[in-house]
């Protein structure tokens, strides 16, 4: 039954006393009586594990510790709030973290002060309203189920949903997910006849991104910025176009000045910070890596390459002691964090091995090694790339051979992180030999798919599926075979009938490639298939 | 000991935060006391408070303003023109300004369709909105009416009111965006105004700009303001 006013249960979050009774009072006189209230963000988190609420008010200044934002934040990644909650956000003012786009995570409406009752009781009444519209899409959309989100998108704007224009900017997002360019590009087209709306203008962008059309997204994105100077989002892309087209400078430059108008991302300001030490500008690089940390400090997506980027900045600066205190907090705040240990481990080695102290950096590279052993081929690029650069700076130049032919196989179709790779060779002097271990890498991943493939087209989709079984468990990072495996296991399923065996492999591999790459493009289609295959008739 | 870094920005930023807070609960307080004192029949007191309430709107409608035009003036406003429903904005507005007008004994009435979606920063246009309501409060006799419709492909929003009208010079100097110079007599210190024409002229589609003006007339026969948005 749809959820109405009266009968919803409601968490009021603030830290000061006295607005805390305004807001629950006044919901209270509209007739709720399942009304809770938080004074800060750590009992908030605790209501919201213990509790389902219907409404969230939450004030977005919460005194020290996580601010309004981190508690959304923390309350979706760990699945607190469901999609049909809807979260009020308040706020003394507008800040640039409201702007569509600034975000990822949002919450579905920003309340500013003064609020009295009216107000408020119009503004949650609508919010229920629109929820009710928007729920079953962003139901799809937590289950990865995009081709279903976008029918439901459909399905609102055929009922002439309130708020048509929001409804279609999601499914441009989704359209985008999907890699379904030119339904996204027709939508953006459209919407760009009637009036020059940011959004739209930055949705072409990406798709120019998308295709490697790098000049001409970062016009388009340096277009949008000119007219709308708070669209972070177009901030974001034009940085990384920038630096897509080796223009670092100007991606600093971009980020630079993004970060005077919203400083509160930890993304942008580690984007910022390892921009900027790629540009040898230690100042901006240590204040914005200080930066990141200290915001990331309550956030529920912290990272520690933060830690390990600002630890370098110190090491370059000749204060190793400073550097390792800071890797230090790094090891305290990721304990049970295998990626951050092997990152954390990698910074640390080489900052005692400029030190002089060998034996130390010895033990710590053993560990780190270890770590790496064990996890099998299960790591990012980035740890591979962190480690194998220790291994050099070390002299163990065939050990980080090793781990940097793993990082290739596991990426080999991964344009960035190959490129990230042929740079760390280049930096050693070692530019022919690079090219070499990548050509060479690539090509036999390249060999094994092909024959799986073959396999497959002469008609051995089990050969062809075993095939691909192996390499990947030797490579379990490397999207392309866990793409074709899934796509053979498909085929099986499709030519073979239902089996339910080769159907939960298949949900394995899906479920390990979103792991990966949550923007496959192809996990959403192999997604969809599976579940029409697998659907009771 | 590291230093704790403080912007000048982030330093006016929490102190409007707090002030809003404080003018959030006195106004709530005070609007409760008023409900108490209209239960007892106690109508010169419901009077007087609904000029305190009037006061502390126009407070904190003077916060947003200046701090808005503080975040313009350095570019670091964030902007953002998106498609609104053009009843709601007007409600909101509305809504927030019900109380004294209500203690005034003023009728605010509206006309807007449903489906009526416009581009706009909501914030702002909202501000205008309130600020249009609040000199309205002023002038009128006791009825207010805004009125929203699109003609010429562009939105027009009207506020107007059964009073005498603004008076001759004020229509005559139409350049609202310059000083007003101050009146002790209405309160105005040419803030409301400055900030109205800024938003105005900020809402661009293409080379067209928004504009603003006050007239007589109306549906009301008193003061329009009318501010068209692109």
């Amino acid at each position: 039954m749809a959820l109405t006013l009266r009968r919803a249960s409601v968490l009021v979050i603030d830290d000061f006393q006295g607005m805390r009774t305004m807001l629950r009072d006044f919901v209270r006189a509209m007739g709720v009586t399942r009304i809770e209230t938080a004074h800060n963000g750590r009992s908030a988190i605790e209501h919201l594990s213990a509790n389902r609420y219907d409404i969230v008010i939450c004030d977005y200044n919460l005194g020290p510790g996580p601010n309004g934002q981190q508690v959304l934040e923390e309350a979706r990644l760990k699945n607190l709030i469901g999609v049909a909650t809807v979260w009020a956000m308040v706020t003394a003012e507008k800040t640039p973290e409201m702007v569509m786009g600034a975000a990822e995570v949002r919450p579905d409406d920003y309340l500013l002060k003064p609020i009295n009752q009216m107000v408020l009781e119009t503004r949650l009444s609508r919010l229920i309203a629109r929820k009710h519209v928007l729920a079953p899409i962003e139901a799809a959309i937590k289950a990865h189920n995009y081709a279903e989100a976008i029918a439901q998108c459909d399905l609102q704007l055929k009922a002439k949903a309130a708020y048509p224009q929001e409804i279609l900017r999601v499914k441009s997002e989704l359209l985008l997910s999907i890699g379904d360019y030119a339904a996204a590009s027709a939508l953006f087209e459209s919407i760009l006849a009637q009036r020059d709306v940011p959004w739209a203008q930055t949705g072409l962008g990406k798709i120019h991104f998308h295709a490697r059309h790098f000049e001409e997204a970062h016009d388009i994105f340096a277009q949008v910025l000119s007219e709308h100077v708070v669209f972070m989002e177009a901030s974001d892309w034009l940085a990384r176009a920038c630096t897509r087209m080796g223009h670092d400078e100007e991606a600093q430059q971009v980020l630079q000045d993004a970060v005077k108008i919203s400083p509160n991302s930890p993304t942008r300001q580690k984007t910022l910070g390892e921009v900027a030490y790629r540009n040898g500008d230690l100042d901006v690089a240590q204040i914005a890596f200080t930066k990141t940390i200290r915001i990331g400090e309550f956030s529920p997506h912290k990272s520690p390459s933060a830690y390990t980027g600002l630890a370098r900045v110190q090491a370059d600066r000749n204060e190793p002691y400073e550097a390792l205190k800071t890797l230090a907090l790094s090891r305290q705040e990721f304990r049970y964090n295998a990626e951050a240990s092997m990152l954390t481990g990698a910074a640390e080695c080489a900052i005692y091995h400029q030190m002089g102290q060998t034996e130390r950096a010895q033990e710590v590279l053993a560990e780190t090694e270890k770590l790496l052993e064990k996890a099998a081929g299960r790591v990012s690029a980035e740890v591979g790339l962190a480690v194998s650069k220790t291994l050099f700076a070390m002299g163990h130049k065939e050990r980080a051979c090793t781990v940097l032919q793993d990082v290739v196989r596991n990426n080999h179709e991964n344009l960035e992180v190959t490129e990230s790779v042929e740079q760390l060779f280049n930096g050693q002097g070692l530019h022919a030999e690079g090219q070499a271990l990548i050509a060479q890498s690539c090509s036999e991943v390249v060999a094994i798919n092909n024959e799986g493939v073959t396999l497959a087209r002469s008609g051995d989709l089990a050969g062809g599926a075993e095939l691909l079984r192996s390499a990947s468990a030797k490579l379990p990072n490397n999207e392309v075979i866990l793409i074709n495996l899934c796509g053979l296991l498909i085929a099986r399923l499709s030519k073979e009938g239902k089996d339910l065996r080769l159907a939960s492999e298949a949900r394995e591999v899906l479920d390990r490639l979103r792991q990966i790459n949550p923007d496959n493009k192809n996990y959403h289609i192999y997604t969809a298939a599976l579940n029409r295959l697998m659907a009771p008739k | 000991m590291a230093q704790v870094e403080i912007s000048f920005g982030d330093l006016i930023a929490s102190s409007i935060h707090d002030m809003k807070n404080s003018l959030n609960l006195q106004v709530s307080a005070l609007e409760g006391i008023a409900r108490q004192c209209r239960e007892r029949q106690d109508t010169a007191t419901v009077q007087d408070l609904g000029r305190v309430i009037y006061q502390a709107n126009r407070m904190n409608l003077n916060l947003v303003e200046l701090l808005s035009l503080y975040k313009l003036s350095k570019s670091i406003y964030p902007m953002d023109i998106t498609e609104q429903a053009v009843a709601e904005v007007i409600e909101e507005a509305v809504q927030q300004n019900q109380s004294m007008m209500e203690f005034k004994g003023i009728t605010v009435s509206t006309d807007c369709p449903e489906d009526c979606y416009w581009y706009m920063d909501r914030e702002l246009v909202k501000g205008v909105l309130v600020n249009a309501l609040n000199n309205a409060y002023n002038y009128t006799h006791d009825k207010i009416h805004v009125v929203a419709s699109v003609q010429d492909k562009r939105l027009e929003l009207r506020v107007e009111d059964n009073g005498k009208g603004y008076p001759e010079r004020m229509l005559l100097n139409q350049d609202l965006g310059s000083e007003q110079g101050v009146s002790f007599e209405t309160g105005s210190t040419g803030l409301g105004f400055y900030f109205s024409d800024q938003v105005a002229r900020l809402h661009k589609n293409g080379r067209k700009r928004g504009s603003l003006v006050i007239e007589n007339g109306g549906s009301l026969g008193g003061g329009c303001f009318v501010l068209r948005l692109p």
